[in-house]
């Protein structure tokens, strides 16, 4: 039997052929998925140019969880902020940030609103702030790849009896500094992603997760604060100058788009403020 | 410390008298009365039950209280007072019991007082002694200015002792004491038509913190008002004239939150309706380092004693210092309406063309807006001088931070989604990212196992050898079965001696299709060689010359029969392969 009629049975072959459809499938939801956050994306910005901040935010909500883009996120940051919700859009500003960093809009935004809300920033570890340069996920490809990069260049001469040569030496010493270099990187990704944002106005700061527990402090809201432990619908957070618990429903990480929004209602919210 | 000992000593060793007065004694139905309780005594040493005895037949409400300290002949005599105020619904007699205080550590007894409620009282009975709080509205912005008068009954006079003649009480107010200033009114009177002159303290009120705010005011008069007080203690209280403390009712109103929204640069916390005029300059030319003053008076309704100067700017050419507002009381500068901000400005280039415009700006609370009140700039003419370092150093400076330090505003809309990853947890925590990283480690793993199987098998040829022997050898013994199905004899003798030179060729070596049937037959003992193994061996490399060489090929009767010993034969050969 011939190689094309191999070829040919093996695409005949129900496995073969089912295989295939599931890609195909994968591949148009995730197109479909692309539509439906473009088509959101555009129905929140004409609807933030008509004032109706209320959709505008609604819509670029849900073209974020479908696609957490990082103009999506501008935009849903600025739509918060005209609706008043300063934590909101604060969090949404730093996942705009968090995809890009190299979005200036965002980082205007989020100094003005800092300026503004006479908000702190985060304070950020040296490995941190080296973290913010790049976007989070490309220090894990930085590493991954420069690392196995070096490998491949000591490994491979010796195995395909490649002449060895003084730049292969100095390529794989290349990417072993360049991977050295992103793993700080990478630590200050492992450590921002537990970095969030106090989302609602005069949050409880309680010693206890309880609702009744002995209240520490309010924190205002777009307030940073470090996520230490889940407990219930309580967290831990560590602010800048104090520890305490809240309620979960009143805190977003910054590396989470779907921790809050989905079950979160104003009134909701409102009413365990009240509580 | 001379002027310390002149000051005459204060009396904490008197008997401590304390009097409880109904004011006015006699009131209709409805009508205000104060609970006037005195003490010769300082107000710290003083502790009040906590639960005050309840009259019978109405309810007290805490009022103002406060401490005086008057003239005794060569002392000062302390003197607090407590003023609590109720508005009797029924007529009769009501009685605040007698109850015990603890003064200097001491109880008191505070006696009894009493106060008539009747229906029919003359028109000439006197109203109790108060102040009147009047608040022009009620409903105002965190630093508004609030400005309030307070009207006192009749002509009496203030007993002012180093604080404020009038106090303004209340959580979350500020007030400058400074800012209140009396003054006569014609007010209407008693008689209907007919003005009579008021007597009246105005002020200014400042809220700093939201919500709902109450506050009062309260002042001791020496002079006795207008009409008697009667006193119904044991004995007079000893010590000069009869102080009283007057308040008012509290006054409740409701303090709004600056909005955020639409904050203009320069904001420094004006609340009210503000203008600048036109800034001057000390003088329009002058020398590169040459400091020059320029000033802006700023006037409106506002509180101008509170209003901050804004931030100076740091643009390229110049360096702004404020130079501080007015250095006038605050009585003048409350009088003349206006306040000025002051600047020195330094220019450090003769590039500069214009002074810098300082932002500035104030919320309006009746447009409910942030208004922009920036000083403008102004033209000058800059003539080469020398620069000091400090100034160079300072333009390096400048420069450096000219980026930085503009004002941000909210940037507008993304035109695009943008950069998006799947989810916005990252990489280094998603399971099949570490998973993945595997699999260049299997990759290299299995490249190396194969390199060193490739140099083993360099080492070893043979192996190859009989690797492909084997191989070849089951392709050929399909084709003989192939040829025996399918009972082609010619075939099936081609197929059977191809795969006995196959089986034998790795062990001479050779190459397959150099053997003969010799070479075969070297593979099998003496004995088989003569048997019928190498019989049929024999046979077909004889059948196979025979179809090569002979033009009439023959000899294939019975061929197929020998299958199962050929097969039993080649068997035995491929096991010599492994």
């Amino acid at each position: 039997m011939s190689k094309a009629q191999r070829l040919k049975s093996k695409a005949q072959s129900p496995k073969f052929l089912s295989m295939v459809v599931l890609g195909v499938l994968l591949l148009l939801t995730d197109s479909s998925r692309c539509a439906t956050s473009d088509s959101l994306f555009a129905a929140g910005s004409e609807a933030y140019i008509a004032g109706d901040y209320h959709r505008a935010a609604r819509a670029f909500r849900e073209s974020v969880q479908l696609h957490p883009g990082s103009g999506s996120l501008q935009n849903l940051g600025n739509a918060e902020w005209q609706l008043g919700n300063t934590g909101r859009a604060v969090l949404a500003w730093e996942q705009s940030l968090w995809v890009n960093p190299f979005n200036q809009a965002a980082y205007t935004n989020l100094r003005f609103a800092r300026k503004t809300a006479q908000l702190e920033s985060p304070e950020l570890a040296w490995y941190e702030v080296v973290s913010s340069w790049l976007p989070a996920n490309w220090w894990a490809w930085v590493a991954g790849l420069s690392f196995w990069f070096a490998v491949a260049i000591v490994l491979l001469p010796g195995i395909f009896r490649w002449r060895r040569l003084a730049w292969h030496q100095a390529v794989a010493a290349f990417g072993l500094a360049i991977f050295l270099l992103s793993v700080p990187a990478n630590v200050g990704i492992a450590s921002r992603s537990r970095l969030g944002f106090i989302l609602q106005k005069n949050t409880p700061l309680r010693l206890t997760p309880t609702a009744n527990a002995q209240l520490i402090t309010r924190l205002p809201s777009g307030e940073p604060a470090r996520l230490e432990r889940v407990h219930g619908r309580f967290v831990l957070v560590r602010t800048n100058r104090t520890a305490g618990w809240i309620e979960r429903d009143f805190f977003g990480l910054t590396s989470s788009v779907g921790l809050n929004t989905p079950n979160w209602s104003p009134s909701k919210s409102e009413s365990l403020v009240k509580r | 410390m001379s002027l310390m000992l002149s000051q005459p000593r204060i009396d904490v060793e008197s008997p401590v008298v304390p009097t409880a007065v109904f004011d006015p004694p006699v009131v209709r139905p409805g009508a205000l009365a104060i609970y006037r309780l005195t003490f010769n005594a300082l107000e710290e040493s003083i502790d009040l039950p906590i639960e005050m005895p309840a009259p019978t037949g109405a309810k007290l409400r805490p009022g103002g209280h406060g401490q005086m300290l008057a003239m005794a002949g060569p002392t000062l005599q302390p003197r607090t007072s407590y003023n609590f105020h109720l508005r009797p619904s029924q007529p009769g007699e009501i009685t605040m019991p007698e109850f015990v205080a603890t003064v200097y550590g001491k109880p008191v007894t505070v006696p009894a007082a009493r106060l008539q409620v009747m229906t029919d009282l003359p028109a000439t009975n006197f109203a109790a002694h108060c102040l009147v709080l009047e608040v022009p509205q009620t409903n105002v912005f965190v630093g508004q200015s609030l400005p309030v008068t307070i009207l006192f009954p009749g002509l009496v006079g203030i007993a002012m002792q180093g604080q404020a003649p009038v106090q303004l009480i209340g959580q979350g107010l500020l007030t400058d004491p400074s800012s209140l200033h009396p003054r006569f009114e014609p007010r209407p009177g008693p008689v209907p038509g007919r003005n009579v002159q008021a007597f009246l303290y105005e002020g200014i009120v400042t809220p700093i913190s939201s919500g709902k705010l109450s506050f009062f005011a309260q002042s001791f008069v020496a002079a006795r008002p207008t009409g008697p007080i009667a006193v119904t203690a044991p004995g007079p209280v000893p010590g000069g004239p009869a102080y009283t403390l007057l308040d008012s009712d509290p006054v409740d109103f409701e303090v709004r939150p600056i909005p955020i929204e639409g904050r203009l640069p320069g904001f420094t916390g004006a609340v009210g309706d503000f203008s600048i005029g036109t800034p001057e300059l000390a003088t329009n030319v002058t020398r590169v380092g040459d400091p020059v003053k320029l000033t802006v008076k700023v006037r409106g309704d506002g509180n101008l004693l509170r209003i901050v100067q804004p931030l100076a700017p740091r643009p390229r050419h110049w360096q702004v210092l404020s130079a501080g507002g007015d250095n006038l009381p605050p009585q003048i500068i409350q009088a003349q309406g206006f306040t000025t901000f002051n600047y020195t400005l330094i220019p450090l280039t003769e590039k500069a063309r214009f002074t810098p415009a300082i932002p500035f700006s104030c919320f309006d609370p009746e447009r409910q807006a942030y208004r922009d009140l920036t000083i403008p700039s102004i033209p000058v003419t800059i003539k080469p001088g020398v620069v000091p370092g400090d100034l160079a150093a300072l333009m390096q400076a400048n420069a450096l931070s000219r980026e930085t330090e503009k004002e941000p505003v909210l940037a507008g809309l993304a035109a695009a989604p943008g950069l998006a990853p799947g989810t916005l947890v990252p990489l280094q925590r998603q399971v099949w990212f570490a998973l993945m990283q595997l699999a260049p480690a299997f990759g290299f793993l299995g490249l190396w196992r194969w390199d060193r199987r490739r140099r083993f098998l360099q080492q070893h040829p043979e192996i190859i050898l009989r690797r492909r022997a084997r191989r070849a050898l089951r392709r050929e013994r399909r084709a003989l079965n192939r040829a025996a199905v399918e009972q082609d004899a010619q075939a099936f003798a081609t197929a059977a001696v191809n795969a006995l030179r196959i089986a034998c060729a790795p062990h001479l070596p050779a190459v397959p299709r150099a053997l003969v049937g010799t070479d075969v037959l070297g593979f099998l003992t003496e004995a088989e060689r003569a048997g019928r193994k190498g019989h049929i061996i024999k046979r077909l490399f004889a059948v196979t010359d025979a179809a090569r060489f002979d033009s009439n090929p023959g000899g294939t009767a019975n061929l197929l029969s020998l299958k199962t010993e050929l097969d039993a034969l080649l068997d035995r050969f491929a096991e010599r392969l492994v």
